[in-house]
C-alpha cells in the first residue's frame, strides 16, 4: 500500500516538474520577449505594488478612480523631485569626496594586506602579493568604471525614454492591472481556472507583502544609517547611508558589503581614527537590530516562507543567470516558483489518487 | 448591431450584469446589502461557459470561490450520492470563500451552462473596499455555513437511526 503511495507520488512528482517546466519556459519567453522594456515594468510593478492601497483609500473615500491615481502619481512625483533636489547635490558632492579619498581607501588597503600579508599567508597557505591585488583591484575597476560610463552614455537615451514611460506604465498599472490580468486569466481552460487563481492569488499576495516590506525596510535601513553615520562623524554619511539601504535588498551579501564600504572610508579618515572603524560596524549592526527586532518581525514576517540554503542558493543561480537585477529579484522569484509548484503538485496528486479510486 | 471588432469583447453586457447583480440580491449571502454594492461585485465576477456533462469541480480539488448556477444545472454530488441539483439562481461551492480548502463533493453540469465564479480574492478585496458591508456578508456567509452543518448533521443523525 505504501509503495503504491509513493510511486503515485513520484508520478506526480514529474508530471508535476513537466508542467513546471512549461510554465517557467513560457514565463521565460514573455520575459525575453519584453526585455528592453523589463527594467521600466518591474520599477512600474513595484511602484503599483507601493501605491494600490493609498488609490484604494481615496476611491473609498468617494474620489473618482483615474483622479485618485492621477493625484497619487502627482503627489509621488512631487516628493520624489524635492528628494532629489534635495539628496542630488549632496550624493554628487560624497561621491566626489569617495573618489578623492579611493587612491588613500587603496592604500590603506594595501597597508593592511601588506602587514597582516605574512599572518594572511601562513593561514591561507600560499604565498601572495598584496600589491599585486591592489594593481589587480585599481585596473579591474578603472575599467569597470570607464566601460559603465560608455554604457551610460550609449544608453542615455534609453534611460530618458524609461524615465518618462515609467509614471505612464504606472499610471495604467494602476488603472487596468485589474483589468487585463482578468481578461488574462480568462483564457484558462475551465479544469484550470480555479487552481489559475488560487496560485495567482498566493503569489499575489506574497510578491506584494515582500515588496511592501522589503522597500521599508531598505528606508528604515538607510534612515538608521545616514543618522548613526552622522552622529559618530563618518564621511559621507548619506551616500554610504543610502548605500547601505539599497544594499540591504541583497539578503545575507548586502550587509557584509556595507560593512566592508564603512570601514574602508572610515580606514581612510584622516587623521586615522581606530574608534571610527568600531563605532561604523556598530552603527551598521544597530541597523541590523533594528531590521530584525522591530521591521522585520512587524513588516516582511511571513512575507517569503523560505529556508536560507533555498535563498542563498537561489541568489547564486539566479544572479550568475541576470546579474545585479537577478541578485535583487532571486528571493521573490524563488518564492514564487515554490508556491507555483506546490498548487501544482497539490492539484496533480489529488487528480491521481481520484483516478485510482475511480471516484 | 455593433461591431465586433471595434467593441470590448471581454464587457460584460449591462442585461447580464443586471441578472447576475439580480441572482445574487435573491441568495441569503447578500441579504441587507445594498443593490449598488452587490453590483459593484458582480462586475468584479468572472462568467464561465461549461458543457453538459463537463466535471465543475471534484472532490479534494482546491476550491477558489463559490459559484452560481446563471443558466443551465448542475448536479452536486458526493460518494456517488446525489447531494443536489440546482438551477438558474442556486449557489454553491461557497465554503470556499471562507477557506480556499478542499471542495467537499463533485460538481458536474447536467446542461449546458453558465456559471459565475465569485472568488475568495474578489471578495477579500471588496472587504478592503467596504469593511461595513463586508463584515455584513461575512454575518451572512457564516449563517449559510451553518445552516449546511445543520443540515448535514440531521442527514447524519437519520442514516445512523
Amino acid at each position: 500500500m505504501s509503495d503504491s503511495i509513493g510511486i503515485r507520488s513520484s508520478s506526480a512528482n514529474i508530471q508535476t516538474f513537466k508542467v513546471f517546466a512549461a510554465v517557467i519556459t513560457i514565463f521565460l519567453a514573455s520575459i525575453y520577449l519584453i526585455s528592453s522594456v523589463l527594467i521600466p515594468i518591474v520599477i512600474s510593478l513595484t511602484l503599483y505594488a507601493l501605491f494600490e492601497p493609498a488609490t484604494i483609500y481615496l476611491v473609498r473615500h468617494n474620489v473618482n478612480h483615474s483622479l485618485s491615481i492621477l493625484i497619487v502619481l502627482v503627489l509621488l512625483l512631487f516628493v520624489t523631485f524635492i528628494a532629489i533636489g534635495f539628496a542630488l547635490p549632496q550624493l554628487i558632492e560624497q561621491a566626489g569626496l569617495l573618489q578623492a579619498k579611493l587612491p588613500q581607501i587603496l592604500s590603506k588597503l594595501e597597508g593592511f594586506l601588506t602587514h597582516y600579508n605574512q599572518q594572511i599567508s601562513e593561514l591561507v597557505g600560499t604565498e601572495f602579493d598584496a600589491s599585486e591585488i591592489i594593481i589587480t583591484m585599481l585596473s579591474e575597476s578603472s575599467s569597470f568604471a570607464q566601460s559603465l560610463l560608455l554604457s551610460l552614455s550609449n544608453k542615455l537615451l534609453n534611460i530618458i525614454i524609461f524615465l518618462l514611460l515609467i509614471p505612464f506604465l504606472t499610471y495604467y498599472m494602476l488603472k487596468d492591472f485589474r483589468s487585463v490580468r482578468n481578461r488574462l486569466m480568462n483564457w484558462l481552460p475551465n479544469s484550470s481556472f480555479e487552481l489559475g487563481w488560487l496560485i495567482y492569488h498566493r503569489v499575489s499576495k506574497q510578491l506584494l507583502a515582500y515588496t511592501r516590506g522589503v522597500m521599508i525596510q531598505s528606508m528604515i535601513m538607510a534612515t538608521v544609517c545616514i543618522i548613526g553615520f552622522s552622529i559618530i562623524g563618518l564621511d559621507i554619511p548619506v551616500l554610504l547611508g543610502a548605500m547601505t539601504g539599497i544594499l540591504n535588498l541583497i539578503p545575507y551579501v548586502g550587509p557584509i558589503i556595507s560593512i566592508v564600504l564603512s570601514l574602508l572610508v572610515a580606514s581612510a579618515m584622516t587623521p586615522f581614527d581606530p574608534s571610527l572603524l568600531y563605532l561604523s560596524v556598530v552603527v551598521i549592526i544597530t541597523a541590523q537590530v533594528v531590521d530584525n527586532v522591530v521591521v522585520i518581525p512587524s513588516v516582511i514576517a511571513n512575507a517569503v516562507n523560505l529556508h536560507p540554503v533555498e535563498v542563498i542558493l537561489g541568489i547564486m543561480i539566479i544572479g550568475a543567470a541576470f546579474g545585479t537585477v537577478g541578485v535583487i529579484l532571486a528571493i521573490p522569484a524563488i518564492a514564487t516558483a515554490k508556491i507555483i509548484y506546490i498548487n501544482l503538485y497539490t492539484d496533480i496528486h489529488n487528480a491521481r489518487l481520484k483516478s485510482v479510486a475511480g471516484l | 448591431m455593433s461591431n465586433i471588432f471595434w467593441s470590448n469583447i471581454f464587457k460584460k453586457g449591462n442585461s447580464e450584469l443586471n441578472t447576475i447583480a439580480q441572482l445574487w440580491q435573491q441568495t441569503p449571502l447578500f441579504t441587507d446589502i445594498p443593490a449598488r454594492q452587490i453590483e459593484f461585485l458582480s462586475a468584479k465576477m468572472h462568467v464561465r461557459q461549461f458543457r453538459a456533462e463537463e466535471i465543475i469541480f471534484n472532490q479534494g480539488d482546491q476550491g477558489a470561490g463559490a459559484i452560481l448556477v446563471l443558466e443551465g444545472s448542475v448536479r452536486v454530488m458526493a460518494n456517488k450520492t446525489e447531494l443536489a441539483q440546482l438551477e438558474s439562481g442556486d449557489f454553491f461551492g461557497e465554503i470556499a470563500l471562507a477557506e480556499t480548502d478542499r471542495r467537499v463533493a463533485d460538481a458536474y453540469a447536467l446542461a449546458d451552462s453558465s456559471l459565475v465564479f465569485f472568488l475568495k480574492q474578489d471578495l477579500e478585496e471588496w472587504i478592503e473596499y467596504e469593511p461595513r458591508f463586508g463584515a455584513r456578508f461575512l454575518m451572512n456567509l457564516s449563517s449559510v455555513l451553518a445552516q449546511r452543518l445543520s443540515q448535514a448533521n440531521k442527514i447524519i443523525a437519520s442514516q445512523q437511526s
